[in-house]
């Protein structure tokens, strides 16, 4: 589980946040009849032929591998949206584009087990692979920016696997800048006449949202 | 406190540094290789690790030198390209030793030094660590001082586990056991 083999790492597995994902709900069109389930999370049904009904993706991929229904692909992931979501990640350089927070993980999934019910199957596979490449790269080259002053990184809209990915490697570097920086403080304080450098002091415990 | 058992520390500690002793000490003339008799001369200097340094230090037996690896010549060439110097052969402990050293020399411009280091090599080496193809790394690998390279470790683990979920198949690993036939016993 998480963080198991490596505390200081406290890293969740590629296949732990793919389970994580499996809550998200989505729509199939079923063909049985089956009544309400009555789960824990929720209830979900009742099943009728060819109405459609609004499931959690772990459901849904179940009840696809044994035949009984057909997913009804999401609303981001048609081809049209990709692009566009694509174009706009090229577009603006220093921000990401809003995706839903699973994206990576609901695509591979529905990839992988239900494949005819996607139209344009290869091209929305290139095109999420694409937009992730960009993403990622975006990412390296902002962290190329982050610097000692750095308290607090702001990233907006990125995804839970691309999160995973990056927080070990981005945890310990930020705990490594800031260790570095600590003695700078001290030193800048002892041979500082001016008060500008006990102001840079003050500025420690403020939370600062903005990258610097 | 918390880093007395690390083991990473301890051996940072094993790291030499050139002191002269203030006072002089008995019976302790295996420290200094050219000592006649058995004892330290004050004012002869001598090569020490780390943990002794420092506890002579705040003995205040010894005024501690500033470590091979931070002098002049490494200054000059991390500044002039931080990302290529060989930080590994010189000491790799490189940033932990420089905390740990500033306060015994009182030499205050290290941690900037230390800082300004870090931060070169972190902008040309490590942002790329995600990404980096297995025919690149073994380039800049051996530079990189033991954090940095827990840095990179950290990032390829992530990395490469990601990959390998990606490239799918079952989520259930068979247990070994149950691939052995059953030999019947009749």
């Amino acid at each position: 589980m998480a963080g198991q083999s490596d505390p200081s790492l406290s890293m969740f597995s590629a296949a732990e946040v793919e389970f994580l994902a499996e809550d998200e709900m989505v729509e199939i069109v079923p063909n049985l009849n089956m009544d309400t389930l009555n789960l824990i999370c929720g209830d979900f049904g009742p099943f009728r032929p060819q109405m459609a009904t609004s499931v959690p993706l772990w459901l849904a991929v179940a009840l696809k591998k044994r035949g009984k229904c057909t997913i009804r692909s999401p609303q981001w992931m048609s081809v049209e949206n990709l692009t566009q979501v694509l174009e706009a990640e090229r577009d603006s350089p220093a921000q990401f584009q809003p995706l839903p927070f699973h994206y990576v993980e609901i695509s591979r999934l529905l990839f992988d087990n239900a494949r005819d019910d996607i139209p344009d199957m290869y091209m929305a596979r290139s095109l999420i692979e694409d937009i992730r490449d960009v993403r990622f790269h975006k990412f390296e080259t902002g962290l190329e920016k982050i610097s000692s002053s750095t308290h607090v990184v702001k990233l907006k809209n990125l995804s839970a696997m691309e999160v995973n990915i990056v927080r070990p490697f981005f945890v310990r570097a930020l705990q490594a800048f800031a260790k570095h920086d600590s003695p700078q403080m001290i030193h800048h304080q002892q041979d500082a006449m001016s008060s500008r450098q006990t102001h840079v002091q003050d500025d420690g415990p403020r939370r600062d949202l903005r990258r610097r | 406190m918390s880093r007395y058992f690390d083991i990473d520390d301890i051996i940072m500690e094993d790291e030499h540094s050139a002191v002269f002793f203030k006072v002089g000490a008995n019976g302790v003339g295996l420290l200094d290789p050219s000592a006649e008799t058995n004892r330290v001369e004050q004012g002869s200097r001598v090569e020490l690790p780390f943990w002794l340094a420092n506890e002579l230090y705040l003995r205040q037996a010894v005024s501690v030198n500033v470590p091979p690896c931070f002098n002049l010549k490494t200054r000059r060439e991390i500044q002039a390209d931080a990302a290529c110097v060989d930080l590994r052969s010189r000491c790799p402990y490189f940033y932990e030793l420089g905390c740990k050293v500033a306060p015994l020399i009182g030499d205050k411009t290290i941690g900037s030094f230390l800082l300004y280091a870090f931060m070169n090599r972190f902008k040309d080496i490590l942002s790329k660590a995600h990404s980096a193809a297995f025919a690149v790394a073994p380039r800049f690998l051996p530079l990189l001082t033991k954090e940095e390279m827990q840095l990179y470790e950290a990032a390829c683990s992530s990395m490469t586990g990601f990959k390998k979920w990606r490239v799918g198949g079952s989520r259930f690993e068979k247990a070994s056991i149950l691939g052995k036939k059953k030999r019947s016993s009749e």
